[in-house]
């Protein structure tokens, strides 16, 4: 098959630049299939707090209109994205909050493919954030990625200290997995339409 | 039973200033019982989202200081919310996330109550698991029974008088705070 490129969006949910999840994200090109194209969402950092009077008055904000184009033209998006309070941080809940309020024909989640990934220093590894993730992009119809999950434990054993660089060759293999797996689930959503 | 003046605070998630939730809100000291003081809580609306970055560089938003320090100050907190996109509207959450950064986070042993209303069926009821769940990572305690879902709210919160026209739910309110203030003395640490 001459398939063309899968272009696939990556959001990251912390806006820390030293974030685990930031350097797992900046991983990913390297270990995707050769028929996957990577490419970073554009930033949500600066969005208001949701408030329903400021959409009616005002409308979307440019910075959720941007973030919402990108996901709309990816052919899927993966979310890399760590756990606060055992659950989303609150910015990037913020950020759906926002493109979720588009028409209906503008919905950038609906029946777009969602893989999740998450690295955390604990021994979960940002596991309860996904399970919420899931079930939050469940009520926007999303087409979440069952397996392999990617969820990287004791994250600060496998990054370079330095470098922020994903050092873990078992982490390594597994998003390789993941990212072969999302390359064949993406593409027979696209190949129905 | 509740022998002392109890002062709560209560925290909407919503900044919509015709929220069902507001209504709900609003409707609190009306409906609690003699000794508990049900207030608004400072305002989150301003809150930049949370970044590590920010945080470290300029420290604090005032106005997170300010919400901590009045749920340091409360003897418990009740969260009226609606639930957005089946889980915690993100608004709330980084609210959350932000005071939970501070030094002597101030959710860590507060009694909470929660309560949601929302047009469908279920009434909220997803976003109070997740809340839930983060409360437990915050060491709050938070009142198990009565839960408060107020679910096809339209037809039972006036949104021209700002009233709850449903006296059954009315009703389940007043018991949940008679609960809350209870839970209160029991779990409160003692001075």
């Amino acid at each position: 098959m001459a398939d063309k490129q899968l272009d696939v969006l990556v959001i990251c949910g912390s806006l820390r630049k030293g974030s685990y999840n930031a350097a797992l994200a900046r991983s990913l090109p390297a270990l995707a299939p050769s028929g996957m194209t990577l490419r970073a969402a554009p930033s949500f950092a600066g969005l208001a707090v949701y408030n329903y009077d400021e959409h009616q008055a005002s409308g979307i904000p440019q910075v959720a209109l941007a973030w919402a184009d990108a996901i709309r033209a990816a052919d899927g998006v993966i979310i890399v994205s760590p756990e606060y309070n055992w659950s989303i941080p609150g910015g990037l809940k913020n950020a759906i909050d926002w493109a979720s309020r588009l028409k209906d024909q503008d919905q950038p989640f609906a029946g777009k493919p969602v893989a999740l990934q998450s690295a955390a220093t604990g021994l979960l590894g940002g596991s309860r954030m996904q399970y919420h993730l899931r079930q939050s992009l469940t009520s926007i119809d999303a087409l979440m990625f069952p397996r392999p999950e990617v969820i990287v434990t004791f994250a600060a054993k496998k990054f370079d200290a330095a470098t922020l660089e994903l050092t873990d060759q078992p982490t390594r293999d597994m998003i390789k997995l993941q990212l072969a797996g999302f390359e064949k689930f993406a593409r027979m959503v696209a190949a129905k339409g | 039973m509740p022998g002392k003046n109890l002062s709560v605070i209560s925290i909407c998630g919503s900044l919509r200033s015709g929220s069902y939730n507001g209504i709900v809100q609003r409707a609190l000291p009306a409906l609690a019982p003699e000794g508990l003081m049900v207030r608004p809580a400072p305002s989150f609306s301003q809150f930049p989202l949370y970044n590590a970055d920010v945080q470290a560089a300029s420290g604090f938003p005032a106005a997170v200081n300010v919400l901590a320090d009045a749920i340091r100050a409360a003897d418990g907190v009740i969260i009226v919310s609606p639930e957005y996109n089946f889980s915690i509207p993100g608004g709330l959450k980084n609210a959350i996330d932000w005071v939970s950064r501070l030094p002597n986070q101030p959710f860590a042993g507060r009694p909470i109550a929660l309560q949601s209303a929302s047009p469908g069926p279920l009434g909220g009821a997803r976003v109070q698991y997740d809340l839930r769940r983060a409360m437990v990572f915050l060491d709050a305690f938070v009142l198990n029974k009565p839960e408060i879902f107020i679910g096809s709210c339209a037809s039972k919160l006036d949104e021209k008088t700002g009233e709850i026209k449903d006296e059954t739910t009315r009703n389940l309110i007043k018991q949940q705070l008679a609960a809350f203030a209870t839970f209160i003395d029991r779990v409160a640490v003692k001075a």
